[in-house]
């Protein structure tokens, strides 16, 4: 098993971070887990503010009346982020710069009331839910393009990241936030064959495919600058030899 | 997989026999008090266990529209209990009455009945917020 009984990955195993919108994949192995055994944060309410103007499925607006609460049939428009004292950016916990390229953060929140729809905007303020390539933009503020109570991802350094949470129901939900997560130190495979092996699937991985349908420039910046790359592109199946020359020169310009 | 079970507790205070009225409701997950729960989309709500207590008797509806979203909501009964005297009474059921939401304007929300006399009534009961078909 890749991850173990948290849904983590293991020491020692792979986990690989698609992006659709390029259709490229960022291979990494986990040396180790920073956090191992202190994995679950009882965060505390949603960061949503007293005082706060929110929209709502009706067309309206509405006031947040206190710490966490998500008023009754409102969504937040733009991803909010969660402060914690002394983190670099204490405004954002899951925020890290290209210095702690060789640290992960593979997310997984829990929402209660799990009716709360979520989605994740990357980088913040990038509603990145499509449907029929860019023709609907979806999320959490439409009628599908969320989940309820629960979001995974993977937090790549120097790219910000925004979660959106929206309430459907007539009641102004109190909520409360529940994060496991690894801080893995990892490195990147140096083997173009495992590389390719790893991304047709051939090896073992655990992939979490990153809510980004379009390719904002942000993210292929701060990709280049904290790794060296905008990653590996993947490849068919047939197509080991050109995959390999190029995971080849890949590798070569990596900065991990 | 949308899992969520919460408690929800309302009284009334009744003057005279025959009297009723929706109840107005609390909840430790929710700020404020409110008369109804409007279904999320493609969810649906079952009520479990409900425990009625008060100082008369009196009946428990439990109720439904397809439509909250009018000025006037028709509602029908779709579950009663009733307490027979003064005390209390928990039923459990094996099999909850199941609200589903087609379109998101579907509702839930409990009223009492028939009350006894002056006196007190109140209502609790386990409500599970799901997509679960069973």
């Amino acid at each position: 098993m890749v991850v173990d009984e948290l849904g983590l990955v293991r020491v020692g195993e792979h986990i690989t971070v698609f992006i659709p919108a390029t259709q490229t994949a960022l291979v990494f192995r986990v040396r180790s887990r920073a956090n191992a055994g202190g994995e679950v944060l009882n965060y505390g309410p949603l960061p949503i503010r007293p005082g706060t103007t929110l929209p709502t499925y009706d067309g309206g607006s509405v006031t947040v009346p206190a710490e966490g609460v998500l008023p009754a049939r409102s969504y937040t428009p733009v991803g909010v982020s969660f402060p914690m004292p002394g983190a670099y950016d204490p405004g954002d916990m899951w925020y890290t710069t290209e210095e702690d390229r060789d640290r992960l953060f593979h997310v997984k929140m829990y929402v209660h009331p799990p009716v709360v729809r979520v989605d994740l905007q990357v980088p913040v303020g990038v509603t990145q839910g499509r449907f029929q390539r860019n023709r609907v933009t979806v999320g959490v503020d439409k009628d599908f393009g969320f989940s309820r109570g629960y979001a995974e991802t993977v937090h790549l350094p120097a790219v910000r990241y925004g979660y959106r949470f929206g309430n459907d129901t007539n009641l102004n939900l109190r909520t409360f936030a529940r994060f496991v997560y690894g801080e893995y130190v990892v490195e990147i495979p140096r083997n173009p064959e495992l590389v390719f092996d790893i991304l047709v699937r051939r090896v073992p991985s655990y992939w979490v495919t990153l809510p980004v349908n379009f390719a904002d420039p942000a993210i292929e910046s701060a990709l280049t600058r904290v790794y060296g790359t905008k990653g590996f592109p993947v490849l068919r199946y047939d197509q080991r030899d050109e995959a390999v020359d190029e995971y080849r020169k890949v590798i070569a310009s990596l900065r991990l | 997989m949308v899992k969520w079970l919460v408690t929800v507790h309302g009284s009334a205070t009744t003057t005279a026999p025959g009297q009723g009225g929706t109840l107005t409701l609390e909840s430790p997950d929710v700020l404020g008090a409110f008369t109804y729960i409007r279904v999320p989309k493609g969810l649906r709500v079952k009520v479990w266990a409900r425990r009625l207590s008060g100082t008369v008797p009196f009946r428990l509806l439990v109720r439904y529209t397809s439509n909250v979203t009018v000025a006037e909501p028709t509602w029908s009964v779709v579950d009663s209990a009733y307490l027979a005297s003064p005390g209390s009474v928990e039923l459990e059921k094996r099999r909850p009455v199941v609200v589903v939401s087609g379109n998101g304007t579907e509702a839930v929300s409990f009223a009492f009945s028939d009350s006894g006399g002056a006196g007190v009534v109140s209502f609790s009961a386990e409500i599970e917020v799901t997509d679960e078909d069973e």
